[in-house]
């Protein structure tokens, strides 16, 4: 699973302090660190590359990847994960801007209370939330339950920690409640509000949670095999038994496909910036 | 006073402003009133600066206002609707806020628009419309800025003209100044005066600042707990204070003892016979404490059996001394420059009085 996510939204809380005793450190010290952390990742990468284009006596093949293209299972697979994720981030995203928003604007002193109800799923095991969501969802039609929509419901839940974070903290950073009454003095009503003010001030919010979301349901193997669902994580373990080099090769693809996108996304991002703060400079 | 009439600038920006008046206006939160039976009534046009210790109420007045807060009880009144039950979308109040309030997202310009677009105006006539406001506020070649390229001084300015793009009936400024430095601050306040003179609009201005409030309003409104202690001119407020509580915040006092000789003279220790004004009636001989203005005292000169001379602050047109008299009672005098020789080199000094007392109090 890919959770090594840049931190999308805009940092305002600079730790001078901090920051500051880490640069007395001094270069070198800097140097060896990144070069440890990104030996860190960078290795067992490099080599489950190597290992997945290895063939029969050390040589060089790309059989592994053909192969796992040729299974109508893994496009299923990949397509269920997908269409899940999606869902997830979607239902995520409609839940929670609303909650964020409300209750900076509205309830300021609930927010700790709020904060610590979505850190809840990594306090209770997932296969107890996993119960009660299902447990909680018996009554609905067949439309739910027993669909894949039933994995975007558990997927929110779980994803909570990281996509409530990701939102309230990129709330956090803009005087939501004066910009709302500003807003409201100007005759905007609530949803043009949502529109032209709130969602444009906090796409880096948005953006981030629904990259968490999207990466926690692509990696996702517990409850989707609990579930006896399908799905490309659970896809990966079964090939694992059968074909070691294919089940390498198929976790790269998984971490390149959350890779990619995020990688476009910040570089969209850092760029935007760039080029709104160059207009200070030409005065 | 301002009349409400159509003002200069051919009519293009300018409008009637309306009167807005509180009734009995009442707002707890949990156990605090911070407003209550809060009256005040602003004329057509009028620039009425809120003034009063911190947590007397003023934000929460223009928010009523504004409709951003509901009273508990009482009725606002704008013009002659009653809009104490209308949200604040559909109340058009334009709105400067004290901390910078302009949305991040957009330029300045868009900024000013924002009002208009949410009225859904046509690109065209929003453009031509913030192009106006921008120039009106000094700031046409910054339009295309995004707030965080502008100082803070741009970013209240812009806020002002976005405030007024939709032709609002009431304008209200919440500290509007208070994050600027001192220079910025004066010239923005001249300049927020000359703008709403030029388009007679009604506004509630708060501020801390007594220079502030006696330089640019037509009626100050001194607060205090909740309530209105006193609704009037900047001249009358400082020279007439209503209460003990305005003569002490709008200005400095010296609270001096006295004995009554008559109907309008009172004898006030160390500085000899005041004159005086006063609903109440004392009889001669009564004590009495004497409020009296610093400005109001003058130096006649050494005087070795007089006040002691403890400091001396030269502010520009007048020297303000801080002498201490034979019962170490601090008393505050203020006196031109002009005079500057009286207390050159002088240890202790004789007094006399220079004009009216502010009040006078039973003791
Ligand atoms: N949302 C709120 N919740 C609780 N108490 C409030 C709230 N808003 C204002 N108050 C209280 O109401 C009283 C009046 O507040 P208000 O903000 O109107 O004062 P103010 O005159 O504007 O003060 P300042 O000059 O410091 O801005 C204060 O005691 C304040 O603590
Ligand atoms: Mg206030």
């Amino acid at each position: 699973m890919a959770t090594i996510a840049p931190d999308l939204t805009p940092s305002t809380k600079t730790n001078g302090n901090n920051s500051s005793d880490v640069l007395k450190l001094g270069r070198p010290f800097r140097y060896i660190v990144l070069t440890l952390v990104g030996l860190f990742f960078i290795v067992p990468i490099v080599s489950s590359a190597r290992f997945s284009f290895l063939g029969n006596h050390n040589s060089f093949t790309i059989s592994a990847y053909t192969q796992l293209f040729g299974t109508a299972q893994f496009w299923s697979t990949l397509f269920l994960s997908v269409k899940v994720g999606v869902g997830t981030v979607f239902l995520t995203l409609a839940l929670l801007i609303p909650t964020v928003v409300w209750v900076h604007v509205r309830l300021p002193k609930l927010r700790r209370v709020f904060e610590a109800i979505s850190l809840l799923p990594l306090v209770v095991p997932s296969v107890v939330v996993t119960l009660g969501v299902i447990t909680s969802f018996r009554g609905l039609p067949n439309i739910i339950y027993g669909t894949p929509v039933i994995l975007s419901l558990e997927y929110v839940v779980l994803a909570l920690p990281f996509s409530y974070r990701a939102l309230d903290s990129s709330v956090q950073s803009i005087d939501l409640k004066t910009l709302v009454e500003a807003g409201q003095s100007l005759g905007a009503g609530w949803i043009k509000l949502l529109r032209f003010v709130l969602l444009p001030n906090i796409r880096g919010g948005i953006i981030g949670a629904s990259i968490l979301t999207f990466a926690f349901c692509l990696g996702e193997f517990a409850v989707a095999s609990l579930l006896s669902f399908t799905t490309f994580p659970v896809f990966l373990v079964q090939v694992g038994q059968l074909a070691a080099s294919q089940a390498v090769a198929l976790s790269l693809i998984a971490l390149l496909f959350t890779w990619i996108p995020l990688a476009v996304i910040t570089l969209v991002f850092s760029q935007r910036r760039a080029s709104r703060s160059t207009i200070v400079a030409d005065e | 006073m301002i009349s409400s009439e159509t003002v200069a600038n051919g009519g293009r920006y300018s409008r009637s402003g309306l009167p807005v008046r509180f009734e009995n206006v009442a707002r707890n939160f949990k156990d605090v009133a911070a407003l209550k039976s809060f009256n005040l009534s602003a004329d057509a046009g009028e620039l009425i600066v809120l003034l009063g210790p911190s947590g007397c109420g003023k934000t929460t007045a223009l928010r009523v206002l504004a409709g951003l807060e509901m009273p508990d009880s009482g009725r606002v009144i704008i013009g002659d609707h009653d809009v104490t039950s209308l949200p604040s979308a559909k109340r058009n109040i334009g709105m400067v806020f004290q901390s910078y309030s302009l949305f991040p997202n957009m330029t300045a310009k868009e900024n000013v628009e924002f009002g208009l677009r949410v009225r859904g105006q046509s690109p065209k006539d929003r453009s031509s419309r913030s192009g106006e406001l921008l120039e009106l506020v000094g700031l046409k070649s910054q339009s295309d800025r995004y707030p965080h390229q502008l100082s803070g001084g741009q970013q209240q300015r812009v806020a002002l003209a976005r405030a007024l793009a939709v032709q609002p009936e009431v304008l209200v400024l919440d500290e509007p100044l208070s994050a600027l430095d001192a220079k910025v601050r004066s010239s923005l306040r001249d300049e927020i005066r000359r703008i709403q003179l030029e388009l007679g609009i009604t506004t509630f201005f708060v501020t801390h600042d007594q220079e502030e409030a006696l330089a640019i309003a037509d009626r100050i409104a001194v607060m205090h707990q909740g309530q209105l202690e006193q609704l009037d001119t900047p001249l009358a407020v400082y020279t007439n204070p209503a209460t003990e509580f305005v003569a002490e915040f709008v200005g400095t006092v010296n609270r001096l003892p006295g004995r009554i000789v008559d109907a309008s003279q009172v004898e006030v220790e160390n500085v000899g016979l005041v004159e005086y004004k006063s609903d109440s009636t004392f009889t001669a001989g009564s004590e009495v404490e004497v409020l009296v203005r610093p400005e109001s005292i003058g130096i006649r000169g050494a005087n070795d059996e007089g006040c002691r001379v403890l400091a001396k602050s030269f502010l520009g047109s007048t020297i303000k001394i801080t002498l201490l008299d034979r019962a170490d009672r601090l008393i505050s005098v203020a006196i031109p420059t002009s005079d500057a020789g009286l207390v050159e080199g002088v240890e202790a000094v004789s007094l006399y009085s220079r004009g009216q007392a502010l009040l006078v109090k039973g003791r």
